[in-house]
């Protein structure tokens, strides 16, 4: 496989084709992994609150 | 199985060189459709463990429950809902909420849902807040209410909408205001822009109503009355019309880069801000802009943003920590983070005006066209050295760095007029040496030690070299109106004359003398200044710099581009006013 070929696997699990309510089966396993890793790099960058929620 | 979005190497390339054709924007936007799945399954599983029986998480699983459905059963409509900068938001505030233990508003994602399905004809039912007499249905608009209540039921039956006892409309009529429909009673479209350019459509919503947007570093203008909507039409046209002809690269990728723009609020109404945040991918938000152009060039600024947001959610290019760093378009020390999104956007800015340059037709928009392009395409090489340096990349963050730079190198090659080099060459230099003045701390005792050196007569060669670290604001170096006329040279040329024949400005002689372009006595006048004065003089010695840049090339040049901090601290240290030409010559 040449380097133009190659595609980057992302850190964002593809959930296009799962509907919501079945989300919920996939349980403990790599969405929660997922979830728990964007947690932690909203904690890092410190994206604020909007200033609406900031006020309450 | 769980799989992850793959992003294909030639995308990834095409993002580092500052570009992005449509269908590459679209890997960014699917892979924002999933990371918004992602963080309502979070927020539902927050939701689920609020118990049953309080208001909000009901709310939230009635939403969920109905994009269940829209997922089930219309095409686009769930997908519209999950591309919607609003969700994106909410869901931020939320999922920060929620891990802090503090109140979410779980309850706002039934009016998320509910718009989705109104706009896709699903019938439902749901409970849905009231805030401030509003029922928001984001993307959409929002319904006014006479009801005190704090909730609402809200209906659909797939044609017909109503809300409480007291409202009722068609479906059809609530959709955004594009200008070209009556009042609808108790309605409020959210002001839609179509502008259209040569065949080439860009739809975007402008966002007043939405306090989950209202997320920026000034404040979302409070509503707008239909004077302004009008005006921001027209620039936003007029905008649209010179990246079509223009600049192509940049129009084409924009439909799918910004679908809302939140007009700001500045501090003075000159200021021109714009700001983009990863919590809203697609929106961006700005102060009114004063022309076509600048609002054009904030467009692919900001839209520069809004794609590395994009891609930073799927692959990790830098981590945090590390110094602070100098960005040579800020005045504060910047993270690594910070760094690579600042010189990511001037990519896009020197692209933007190296193409522009060639579209002005006036001398002053030449200049002006031709200092930003000289200015920014040398800073792109440089920055990206910086972030080479922090060690806070990872290897796809260098690889990334790494192609951007190229781009840099290759905008460099391009051939400029000498006038719009050497403005741009001392823009550069006053920021720099500003900066290092504002922020460059050097260890205490290795100035004591460099001053002793230099009393001795000692050799400066060989000497290790003094302890550096850097702390916003060590020294106070106050905006000279030396600098803000020395930029007025490109950025309004008019005023510029103007004020130059005026001749009231508060500039000392020596500034005077370095506007006037006479260097050498310039150099004169602020050595005087600073031996003369008992108190240090920052302004000055960057004047004395700036002044001997202006003479042909010697090492004193080199000396207090590079060792400016330096030879500033040793100068107090020595006291008894002493020559600062003569203690740069030491350095040299």
């Amino acid at each position: 496989m040449t380097s133009q070929e190659q595609a980057i696997k992302t850190l964002i699990p593809d959930l296009r084709n799962i509907p919501v309510d079945r989300l919920a089966e996939l349980g403990s396993s790599a969405l929660a992994h997922s979830i728990a890793l964007y947690r932690e790099r909203l904690k890092e960058n410190g994206i604020p609150l909007s200033s609406f929620q900031a006020r309450i | 199985m769980l799989t992850s979005h793959l992003l294909p190497d030639a995308a990834f390339r095409a993002l580092a060189a500052g570009a992005g054709p449509p269908a590459t924007i679209r890997l960014l936007r699917d892979a924002q459709l999933s990371k918004h799945l992602m963080l309502l399954h979070g927020i539902a599983d927050a939701a689920g463990a609020a118990g049953a029986s309080a208001a909000g998480p009901a709310a939230f699983r009635a939403g969920y429950a109905l994009l269940a459905e829209l997922q089930a059963t219309t095409a686009g409509g769930a997908d519209w809902l999950l591309g919607l900068p609003h969700l994106g938001s909410w869901a931020h505030d939320c999922l920060i909420h929620v891990e802090q233990g503090s109140a979410a508003d779980f309850a706002h994602f039934a009016c998320l849902a509910a718009a989705a399905a109104i706009r896709g004809g699903i019938g439902f039912e749901l409970d849905v807040p009231v805030r401030e007499g509003r029922v928001l249905l984001p993307g959409l608009g929002f319904i006014r209410v006479a009801e005190d209540s704090a909730w609402i039921r809200l209906c659909c039956d797939g044609e017909q909408v109503t809300a409480g006892a007291h409202f009722r409309a068609g479906r059809q009529y609530l959709v955004p205001d594009d200008g070209s429909g009556g009042p609808v009673p108790q309605w409020s479209g959210t002001p839609l822009i179509r502008a259209v350019t040569d065949g080439l459509a860009w739809q975007v919503l402008l966002e007043t109503g939405d306090s989950y947007l209202d997320r920026y570093t000034l404040p979302m203008a409070a509503g707008l009355p239909a004077e302004d909507v009008r005006h921001w039409r027209q620039r936003a046209q007029s905008a649209w019309q010179v990246l079509v002809r223009h600049h192509r690269w940049a129009a084409e990728a924009l439909p799918d880069v910004v679908s809302v723009i939140v007009p700001l609020t500045p501090h003075n109404e000159t200021d021109l801000v714009s700001v983009t945040t990863p919590a809203a991918f697609g929106a961006i938000a700005t102060s009114w802009p004063p022309d076509p152009v600048t609002m054009a060039e904030t467009l692919v600024h900001e839209g520069q943003h809004v794609k590395l947001c994009g891609l930073l959610d799927m692959v990790s290019l830098v981590t945090s920590g590390g110094e602070k760093v100098y960005a040579p378009w800020r005045q504060d020390p910047r993270p690594a983070g910070g760094l690579l999104q600042g010189v990511y956007a001037h990519l896009g800015i020197a692209r933007f005006w190296n193409a522009q340059r060639h579209a002005e037709t006036d001398s002053d928009d030449i200049l002006r066209a031709q200092v930003h392009f000289a200015r920014w395409r040398s800073m792109i090489d440089q920055a990206a050295q910086t972030l080479l340096r922090t060690d806070c990349l990872t290897p796809a963050g260098v690889r990334f760095v790494n192609l951007l730079r190229a781009q840099g190198q290759q905008l460099e090659t391009e051939p400029l007029p000498g006038e719009a080099q050497e403005i741009s060459r001392q823009a550069a230099l006053d920021h720099l040496l500003t900066w290092q003045l504002r922020h460059v701390v050097i260890d205490t005792a290795d100035v004591a030690s460099v001053a002793a050196a230099c009393r001795r007569g000692e050799s400066v060669r060989g000497r290790t070299r003094p302890r550096t670290r850097i702390e916003a604001d060590t020294r106070k170096v106050e905006a000279s109106v030396r600098s803000r006329l020395l930029n007025m040279r490109y950025l309004a040329p008019a005023r510029y004359r103007e004020l130059c024949a005026d001749g009231t400005l508060a500039l000392s002689e020596a500034d005077r003398l370095l506007v006037g372009g006479q260097a050498q006595a310039a150099v004169r006048a602020y050595r005087d200044e600073i031996t003369a004065s008992a108190d240090p003089r920052p302004d000055a010695w960057i004047g004395l710099a700036l002044a001997l840049d202006l003479l042909p090339s010697s090492p004193l040049q080199r000396v207090f581009a590079a060792e400016l901090p330096l030879m500033f601290e040793v100068h107090g240290c020595l006291g008894d006013r002493a020559d600062p030409l003569d203690l740069a010559s030491w350095f040299a």
